[in-house]
């Protein structure tokens, strides 16, 4: 006879476990298999937590699972091992069956909360509000970047000058109609507000001597009743080099490279001869049409060509006057409005803007 | 100046259409701002530049044709005409003044029929823009255009005693000009007078007296060469701009006043009638001598790069009236034609020579490179200043730097301006905008008068900076004082972008903030803030600001009620204004990496209730000061004053950072240092815990 005694059959009391299990287990195997039922995320989360809870009662320490596992030894060897497998085989069912559907849930609900979480991209992004340079900064800051990359020292000095600076350093004639209190700005002092950025050139001659490279931007201002194309003040940029060997090939050369990097490596330059008291020969620039190329538009009045500035070989009377022998050194200089730069790159049309500071204005820019 | 293509053509020949002309013109340094058809004529408008008054008449721009085309210009057709008689026997010419006038020539037409002038005249002068008025009159206006030389009619008869005495006008001498204004002259003045007054304004305009009329029948044809700055003084002073003045002033010819008498006499023989006077009264005591400039052909290549062929050099120069001196292989003299005023060196041939050979024919290039580009020492201070101040919201201005004197007094300057207390800032002698006379000692009148326009235009949140000079008398008569001045001015709310929700309102602490944000930007000194009176800034939300060894280099603070409301501000503006240049001058602060804490830190909050007057600087000031030196910093948590709070006092929490670089430190240990520091503070000013 055998001696061990089982209260219970082991093998039905699995099956019985078993059984409970796959009985409960109906509603979520429903729900794994069309879990389109759900439509709010809170749904499949309650759910995930019954699935949780239905995990710890079918396969928790309290389980009739676990308490079967406990029959294991006490089955006999020879029925041992089929026991065994077969409760192995029910729990792995189980867990399965469980992960299965705890996977799909979970994936359901993150595919819905991705949903809920879903923004229109196409609402504007928030951004902090950002301040403008102001477009004669912005001009200037790209003149002076071009210039000094081709070996350029940026120079500036006095607003207030005295005449010598002013008129009589540039060989500009006593009797010259710039020095009319019509043209020039004076303090009661008899002090000229400077008309051109040249004085900075003159200062920096007599300060540094031959061979020299420099640009001068400034404030300069001139006795111009405002209007769309006048201002009474307003910002040059002045260039000189002075060098042995300087020739008008390379002013046409370095004012041809400044402006094909300002407008555009098509850009052509045309040099006319004209007259300025501090250079000789003189010549006024003007580039091609960087809107329509050349064949004529508003911008270049259909002449296909901009007038932009003035230039030529450094006068020998200003060179003589810092010092300088014109018989050993050569130079050339020019000069352009960086206001007026800025009027054709962004087609503003009335000047007078520029010194209002209307916000509406100034946020168009860089 | 207005040109006729027919005229030009008749001087010329030119086998170039107008446009052709326009074009070859402006590159030769005459631009051409228009070309304007006209029955069976085109006319140019050229823009003479102001060195060659020889070019303001058809026979100066006929020449530079001739020039282009290698041709000749023709002299105008001239016709025999009846001579009789000496002029000295009809009247006499005196000049006082030499110096004003070196060259005075007078002819005389008797028995001229005064009428209508032909058609072909009036057809040919209303084409340049000029009204026809009589026979005489026409014909001085048509030699004028034709030769540039300013001629005057008188009618003989009307001279008292047949004389003119060229002179300068006696005190409160007066003439009325032939446009009927009375002219109150002065002893600067140069006139033409008769034997008892003045007759005509020398080199301006003609008397209205002695002017040209119906009943003239003997005419003196006056042709002369007048001081260039003599006629500019006068015509400004009298505020006059004459055909006649415009050429004088800018330099006539002085070899051309016969030449251009003769055929001007020719002309009223012709068209007028009358009998001329053998030859003229030409009172020229002391002939101008010729210029002559000396020329190295290799200087062409020298200063513009172009090879020309020396027989082209010098064929260019003939035609352009140069007669060649002294020659030479390596050096030429030539006299200079004594209508051109302009020339006087060699760099002024060499220009003559390129301009006609072609300005085209330059080559381009850059010149050798063995330079090293520098920017401004403090150029990219200030471009990170401004990138800083952009991102924080603020757009840049830039105002005139004139400003109205209302703002006199109105605020307090930087304090590198009041260096010369009492002296007035400078003024302008000539403005052009009205009450703008003063060239601004502060920035700030501008950024108010922008945050006005814009409100004006409904943007109330304004955030603006501007960077720029400011001016005070030095208070001598030594140059003024120029600083470099940043200025911000705030107001409104800071937006988002694109956004109509706006985030808060700009106060104090947030203005303050933007303002150090963007000092640091720079790398040079941290500014320090302390309480003051400003005369622009409220009571009470005012400070100095000051670099850190105690130099005050500017004020912020909220505007003063007085002042914001002269512009009628209902919303708080916040400004403030700085002295660039001392800060500038300061020294960059270099970056040096300090090692990470290696334990970690024990942080203890502490809020105190303390009296108002306590500022947080002093508090800072004394813990730091008193703390030991694992007491790592002292941080602002928050401040707050109001309710449950006695009126006087206000309560700061602070947080406290202990920090070892040995060790971790234990609490106890932490403990027993902020209770000594605390305490000390809690003494110190009366201060209680919260």
């Amino acid at each position: 006879m055998p001696q061990d005694q089982t209260p219970e059959d082991p093998r039905a009391q699995v099956e019985s476990a078993r059984d409970a299990f796959e009985r409960e287990f109906e509603r979520f195997a429903a729900l794994t298999a069309e879990s389109a039922g759900l439509k709010s995320p809170d749904d499949p989360e309650v759910l995930l937590r019954d699935v949780s809870e239905f995990r710890t009662k079918h396969l928790g320490k309290k389980s009739v699972l676990a308490a079967s596992k406990k029959l294991i030894g006490k089955v006999s060897p020879e029925e041992r091992a089929a026991f065994g497998q077969l409760v192995q085989q029910i729990e792995s069912d189980i867990v399965e069956k469980i992960e299965r559907t705890e996977q799909s849930l979970r994936a359901r609900v993150e595919s819905l909360r991705t949903a809920r979480e879903a923004v229109d991209v196409t609402l504007p992004g928030r951004r902090p509000h950002r301040g403008h340079l102001h477009p004669i900064t912005v001009v200037r800051q790209r003149i002076e970047d071009i210039f000094v990359s081709l070996g350029y020292a940026i120079e500036d000095g006095r607003e207030i000058e005295t005449d010598f600076f002013n008129f009589d350093a540039l060989n500009i004639p006593d009797n010259h109609p710039a020095r009319a209190t019509q043209d020039t700005f004076y303090t009661t002092d008899g002090y000229a507000l400077r008309s051109q950025t040249s004085t900075v050139q003159i200062h920096a001659m007599q300060r540094r001597g031959a061979p020299l490279r420099m640009i001068a931007p400034g404030r300069v201002f001139r006795r111009d009743t405002p209007d769309p194309t006048h201002n009474p003040m307003f910002f040059q940029v002045e260039g000189l080099c002075v060098d042995r060997g300087i020739t008008m090939a390379h002013l046409k050369g370095t004012v041809a490279e400044f402006l094909r990097r300002m407008f555009g490596e098509r850009t052509v330059t045309r040099f006319r001869p004209s007259y300025f008291p501090f250079t000789e020969p003189s010549a006024e620039f003007d580039f091609s049409c960087f809107k329509c190329g050349g064949s004529g538009c508003r911008i270049c009045k259909n002449s296909g060509w901009i007038e932009l500035g003035g230039s030529g070989m450094v006068h020998p009377n200003v060179l003589r006057g810092v010092g300088v022998d014109p018989e050993e050194f050569s130079g050339f200089a020019f000069g352009l409005g960086i206001d007026r730069m800025v009027a054709l790159m962004y087609g503003l049309d009335d000047i007078r803007l520029l010194f209002e500071n209307d916000i509406r204005f100034l946020s168009q820019f860089d | 100046m207005l040109i006729s293509y027919n005229w030009l053509r008749e001087l010329t020949g030119t086998k170039l259409t107008p446009l052709e002309l326009r074009e070859r013109l402006t590159m030769v340094g005459l631009a051409i701002d228009s070309v304007e058809e006209i029955a069976g004529d085109s006319v140019l408008d050229v823009e003479v530049p102001s060195n060659r008054p020889d070019c303001l008449s058809h026979v100066g721009i006929a020449r530079e044709v001739s020039v282009i085309e290698k041709s000749t210009v023709k002299s105008p057709e001239s016709k025999a005409f009846a001579t009789e008689g000496k002029a000295s026997d009809f009247a006499t010419v005196e000049i006082n003044d030499p110096d004003l006038c070196p060259r005075y020539a007078a002819r005389i037409v008797r028995g001229v029929k005064i009428g209508a002038s032909p058609e072909w005249l009036t057809t040919r002068l209303a084409e340049i823009g000029q009204r026809s008025i009589n026979n005489v009159a026409d014909i001085t206006n048509y030699v004028l255009h034709e030769l540039g030389q300013p001629l005057h009619a008188f009618d003989l008869n009307k001279l008292t005693e047949r004389r003119i005495i060229v002179r300068r006008a006696a005190a409160a001498e007066k003439l009325t000009t032939l446009d009927g204004v009375e002219r109150a002259l002065d002893e600067d003045m140069l006139v033409i007078a008769d034997a008892v007054q003045p007759v005509a304004l020398a080199g301006i305009m003609g008397g209205l007296d002695s002017e040209i009329s119906s009943s003239t029948t003997d005419v003196l044809i006056e042709s002369a060469y007048f001081d260039p700055d003599s006629v500019r003084r006068t015509a400004r002073r009298l505020g006059m701009d004459t055909e006649a003045s415009r050429r004088f002033e800018r330099g006539a010819d002085c070899e051309n006043v016969l030449l251009a008498q003769t055929r001007c006499v020719e002309l009223i023989c012709e068209l007028a009638g009358g009998v001329a006077t053998e030859e003229a009264i030409d009172v020229y005591p002391n002939p101008l001598a010729a210029k002559v400039v000396s020329f190295r052909p290799a200087r062409v290549a020298s200063l513009t790069s172009v090879r020309v062929d020396p027989s082209e050099i010098k064929r260019i120069l003939a035609a352009l009236g140069f007669v060649e001196q002294t020659g030479g292989e390596d050096k030429i003299t030539f006299v200079v034609p004594s209508w051109r005023i302009d020339v006087n060196l060699e760099e002024d041939l060499v220009e003559e020579v390129v301009r006609h050979v072609g300005y085209d024919r330059i080559t381009s290039e850059l010149p050798p490179s063995n330079f090293a580009g520098a920017y401004q020492p403090a150029e990219m201070k200030r471009r990170a200043l401004g990138r800083a101040l952009t991102s924080s919201g603020f757009d840049e201005a830039i105002s005139f730097s004139f400003i109205d004197v209302a703002h006199d007094e109105q605020f307090e300057l930087l304090p590198a301006l009041r260096r010369n207390a009492g002296t007035p800032a400078v003024a302008l002698a000539n403005p052009i905008i009205d009450e703008a006379i003063r060239m601004r000692p502060t920035l700030l009148p501008g950024l108010l008068e922008s945050v006005r326009h814009n409100f004006n235009h409904g943007n109330r949140d304004v955030r603006l900076f501007e960077i720029g000079r400011v001016f005070a008398s030095s208070g001598t008569r030594e140059l003024p004082e120029e600083r470099e001045a940043l200025a911000l001015i705030a107001t409104g709310s800071a937006r988002e972008e694109g956004s109509v929700q706006s985030a808060r309102d700009t106060d104090f602490l947030e203005f303050k903030g933007a303002f150090e944000a963007a000092i640091d930007a720079m790398r040079l000194q941290s500014l320090t803030f302390s309480k003051a009176a400003v005369k622009h800034l409220r009571d009470g939300q005012a400070a100095v600001v000051s670099l850190s060894d105690g130099t005050a280099i500017g004020t912020m603070g909220r505007l003063a009620e007085s002042l914001a409301s002269n512009y009628k501000f209902r919303q708080p503006v916040y400004v403030a204004e700085l002295d660039l240049t001392a800060l500038l001058a300061s020294s960059e602060q270099p970056i040096q990496y300090a090692p990470l804490p290696r334990y970690p830190s024990v942080t203890r909050d502490v809020t105190l209730l303390i009296d108002r007057e306590v500022s947080f600087a002093e508090l800072a000031q004394f813990i730091s000061d008193e703390a030991t030196a694992e007491c790592t910093g002292v941080k602002l948590v928050g401040v707050y004053e109001g309710p449950n709070i006695p009126a006087n006092q206000r309560s700061i929490t602070l947080r406290m950072e202990y920090r070892s670089d040995e060790r971790t430190l234990r609490d106890d240990e932490v403990e027993a240092q902020h209770r000594v520091l605390l305490d000390a503070t809690l003494a110190q000013f009366k201060a209680a815990l919260h």
